[in-house]
């Protein structure tokens, strides 16, 4: 399936992404497994224990989304040539940093990381474009992701962590928007996208 | 390190002088979400709220910080846009930016009396700028007014990313961390503007 394609068909979009081990369900909760509730302001672990476990969860889910995207900038990187070449290697480094940083986290609260998938099925990519574009809705899914979990993370500094990755992916967002000629700044709320 | 979270009864000492910490340390970093709003009057706003909103947690004051420091950047890119120093593209650039942070503004003042609270007072001229990011009456040419927008905007997401250790509602947590990765965006276009790298960190905390 060509890249344009795929950004227009939903299903095709939810089930690459389920199969990365994100799942972004209409808007809804994305890594709910995680809470067992809705509202994460009414979850009170009842100890150190239970709130530790998920916060693992979600940091796993969103340790998939990040692994997801470093394989994806490989591939992306293939067409790539130039100054978009030298976004394509930054991001991929700071995607990188970030799948190192939850993976700490993960190991700090008890758990233990995710590993990535021997493989990804993307979709086709035939050019930069195509790599740029695809690049624009990772990007966007991981916002939307990391917006839905943040909440539901029991501690302060995970909040403030997490809130700084989807900074930085928005930051990516503005960059590859750019490059594609589009408006970098598509609006004062950035909420990613669900996939 | 824990939030402060007041519940019904005494609020801990302990918390209180978590959130002391926590100032002080936003204080040695020199600066402050909404500058005096935090640092003169933080403990009594905690304590009226907890009486006024009883287990309603501790957002108010953050999210009053919060509009405060929306303003100011209304007011900073209202400044410069009045300054005659900018070209018309980037004339066009600081009208959006101010018209993201009115935005912000509104949807933080939206929430806050949503959840009983009332706006802060509003900040006035460069003086209430200052007491945020000094140095807007500096200003002589463009490269000055970006690379003063930039240290606004990095202020900015450092403030949101300080709140975030802080917020209790979901709601909230989740409204901030979309004006952050906006305040994030402006950041990638007033970089390029200055001929920086756009995206310096994988983490985007604000730390300068």
């Amino acid at each position: 399936m060509d890249i344009d394609s795929f950004l227009r068909d939903p299903l095709s979009r939810r089930r690459f992404f389920h199969m990365s081990g994100v799942s972004v369900a209409g808007g809804s909760a994305v890594f709910l497994a995680a809470c067992g509730s809705d509202d994460p302001t009414s979850r009170v672990p009842t100890g150190p224990d239970e709130s530790d476990q998920a916060d693992v969860e979600i940091l796993n889910g969103a340790l998939d989304l990040e692994l997801m995207a470093v394989a994806a900038y490989k591939r992306a990187a293939a067409l790539m040539t130039g100054d978009v070449l030298e976004i394509g290697k930054t991001f991929l480094a700071q995607e990188q940093e970030h799948a190192d940083g939850l993976s700490a986290a993960i190991k700090d609260a008890g758990g233990m990381p995710n590993r990535a998938k021997s493989s990804y099925e993307f979709p086709e990519l035939r050019s930069q474009t195509d790599a740029l574009k695809f690049a624009v809705d990772l990007e966007n899914t991981a916002i939307a992701a990391y917006i839905d979990a943040l909440p539901k993370l029991s501690q302060g500094d995970l909040r403030a962590t997490a809130a700084a990755i989807v900074t930085n992916e928005a930051e990516h967002a503005a960059v590859l928007l750019d490059a594609l000629g589009r408006d970098p700044l598509p609006g004062a709320f950035v909420t990613g996208s669900a996939a | 390190m824990e939030h402060v979270v007041i519940t019904d009864g005494d609020a801990g000492t302990a918390a209180i002088a978590a959130f002391e910490r926590d100032r002080r340390a936003l204080l040695r970093r020199g600066f402050t979400l909404g500058g005096a709003a935090i640092a003169a009057s933080s403990i009594p706003l905690l304590w009226s709220i907890r009486n006024a909103f009883a287990g309603a947690g501790s957002d108010d004051p953050i999210l009053a910080s919060a509009i405060n420091l929306e303003r100011v950047a209304v007011i900073a890119y209202g400044v410069v846009i009045d300054s005659g120093l900018l070209s018309p593209a980037l004339l066009r650039l600081a009208r959006r930016l101010r018209a993201h942070e009115q935005a912000h503004a509104d949807a933080l003042t939206t929430a806050l009396t949503d959840l009983g609270g009332s706006p802060p007072q509003a900040p006035k001229g460069v003086a209430a700028v200052d007491k945020v990011v000094k140095g807007l009456g500096d200003v002589r040419s463009q490269a000055d007014v970006v690379n003063f927008a930039i240290e606004l905007e990095t202020a900015a997401v450092a403030a949101y990313y300080d709140a975030h250790a802080k917020l209790v509602e979901a709601r909230l947590l989740q409204i901030g961390a979309s004006i952050m990765a906006s305040e994030g965006q402006h950041l990638v276009v007033l970089r390029k503007a200055a001929r920086k790298d756009p995206v310096p960190n994988a983490f985007e905390t604000g730390a300068s």
